[in-house]
């Protein structure tokens, strides 16, 4: 397929996912907005310990105000634009790809972009509002926000993906994906100097938050050509096995049987 | 009824919670999990900043045990609310009035019997964790002792506000803003992460006039040093506030039956 048709159809499905999350105009915006309430309750820690301590491994406020600016942000265009990947091993263990496989468009793209989560834009929000008390909010800095909040949004996506394909082999994992997926945000919240030496390993494989967050937001802390290479190459590498995996999986897929159209 | 046959009854629904979380494994392994995490990190965030200006006379190591205290009362409670909603959304709330048993008092009992397993359960994890990442026991291990009654008084005093939340579901529907604003209550004014003598003195102010404190704080300041009066204030004032919370259990309950007669199940 023609990768300007395969846009076009990414776009048509975030427009129809956006204008069904404005239709109820009231629930979006208390989702947005209790979540921008719930991370800055989080960061209120980050504030009183900075208060007192001023620097925790060679990092200042400043410096987590970016790496949850660029996270936070990520997170809420994967959730906002890729909402389906959080729903994946559920449609794939109910047979719910059925539809979906009759379709002449990509599989993974279809399930990933079929779904918005409102509250994601509150965390785009919170993102654009500490990259601003950070600093970081100029025009001389667009580039490379522009290049990290893609880079992590991309790589959440890849991840989510590649842990909820665990379904295909080994059935109802839904709990266990979305634990992986919490320690992975969990630990990409935190200065990657405190997580120095044999877990460097497991933040960048076992629980990747080394792509969605480490290695994106040295792109804004410490611009240079090898830091963008090493965060784009972080998302390629994301992309690559998140592929690989679902292709891999798709092929021991059973089907549920399924009458009926997509989404019912 | 007699006292005897209520309690009886009470108890028997508390066990029937201890064996509901019984039946869910795989959301302990997951709290644990959760919780040696938590611990990891902020170990590792103690041994950077050093402790070094934190509170005198206390180090990392009871800074670690003070976390796992905290996080064993949080993670050791159920989120109860979710059921109370649930009978709500469903009209179940309405069936189950007939029976002979309070629907509050049954609901916080099953709560109750579910959050003594989730401790059980967390305990040995939060014990290994706090040896292994902070090196050893508190500098005065006595401390501990007094903590572990003052943890089961705050899951109390956190699932009696809990039940508030879930009854809040006859005027919101869905509970979750609610239940999200007290979650984030107890991580700030409750001292969480770590003891309020850290925070500034207008917020510590501020969180002292509020029962959250007395979830983590209190049993959580016990790893900080043997504080025998500290402790009793801590038990008299969390007996204060289960008083002031059932008292508000019981308005709110009445409002909402009355809500339920005028709207219907």
């Amino acid at each position: 397929m023609r990768i300007r048709a395969l846009l076009r159809f990414a776009g048509s499905l975030t427009a129809t996912n956006l204008r069904a999350s404005l239709a109820l105009r009231g629930a979006f915006w208390l989702q947005a907005v209790l979540m921008v309430v719930n991370n800055v309750a989080f960061f209120t820690m980050w504030w009183i310990l900075f208060a007192r301590f001023h620097e925790i491994g060679g990092w200042r406020l400043a410096d987590l105000m970016t790496l949850y600016g660029v996270v936070a942000s990520g997170y809420g265009f994967a959730v906002v634009f890729g909402g389906g990947a959080r729903r994946l091993a559920r449609a794939i263990v109910d047979g719910e790809l059925d539809p979906r496989l009759t379709q002449p468009k990509p599989v993974l793209l279809h399930a990933v972009a079929s779904s918005s989560i409102a509250s994601g834009w509150g965390d785009v929000a919170t993102g654009v509002g500490m990259l601003y008390l950070a600093g970081r909010l100029d025009l001389a800095n667009a580039p490379l926000l522009g290049l990290a909040i893609a880079v992590s949004a991309l790589s959440f996506v890849a991840v989510t993906v590649t842990f909820q394909c665990l379904a295909f082999w080994m059935g109802d994992v839904e709990q266990l994906a979305r634990q992986l997926w919490e320690l992975t945000l969990n630990f990409a919240l935190y200065p990657q100097p405190l997580f120095a030496g044999s877990l460097s390993f497991v933040l960048y494989t076992l629980i990747p938050a080394g792509f969605v967050g480490f290695l994106p937001v040295e792109v804004v802390r410490n611009p240079s050509l090898h830091a963008c290479l090493y965060a784009l190459g972080g998302a390629v590498l994301s992309w690559a096995i998140a592929v690989s995996v679902f292709a891999a999986g798709l092929r021991r897929y059973e089907s549920g049987n399924r009458f009926g159209a997509i989404g019912s | 009824m007699s006292a005897a046959d209520a309690s009886a009854k009470y108890l028997a629904l508390a066990g029937s919670g201890l064996r509901r979380g019984l039946s869910e494994r795989s959301i302990l392994v997951g709290r644990a999990v959760f919780l040696g995490v938590i611990l990891f990190t902020f170990s590792r965030i103690w041994s950077l900043i050093g402790a070094r200006d934190s509170l005198p006379g206390v180090g990392t190591r009871e800074l670690i045990w003070y976390l796992a205290l905290t996080e064993w009362v949080v993670l050791g409670t159920p989120p109860m609310f979710l059921a109370i909603e649930r009978d709500v959304r469903s009209g179940d709330f309405a069936c189950r009035l007939v029976r002979p048993v309070s629907y509050v008092g049954a609901q916080v009992a099953e709560a109750i019997g579910e959050s003594a397993l989730r401790m059980a359960a967390l305990a040995p994890a939060g014990v290994a964790g706090a040896l292994l990442l902070g090196g050893g026991l508190p500098a005065d291990p006595r401390g501990l002792w007094l903590a572990v009654p003052l943890a089961l008084l705050g899951s109390l005093i956190a699932t009696l506000s809990m039940t508030v939340v879930g009854l809040s579901a006859f005027w919101v529907v869905d509970t979750n803003p609610c239940f999200l604003v007290w979650q984030k209550l107890v991580f700030i004014l409750g001292g969480l992460l770590f003891p309020l003598e850290i925070y500034p003195e207008w917020l510590q102010r501020i969180a002292h006039a509020t029962p959250f404190p007395l979830i983590c704080w209190a049993p959580g300041r016990m790893a900080l040093g043997w504080d025998p009066a500290l402790a009793l204030e801590s038990g008299l004032e969390g007996l204060v506030w289960l008083a002031l919370l059932s008292g508000l259990i019981v308005l709110v309950s009445r409002r909402a039956r009355a809500r339920l007669t005028v709207a219907g199940g």
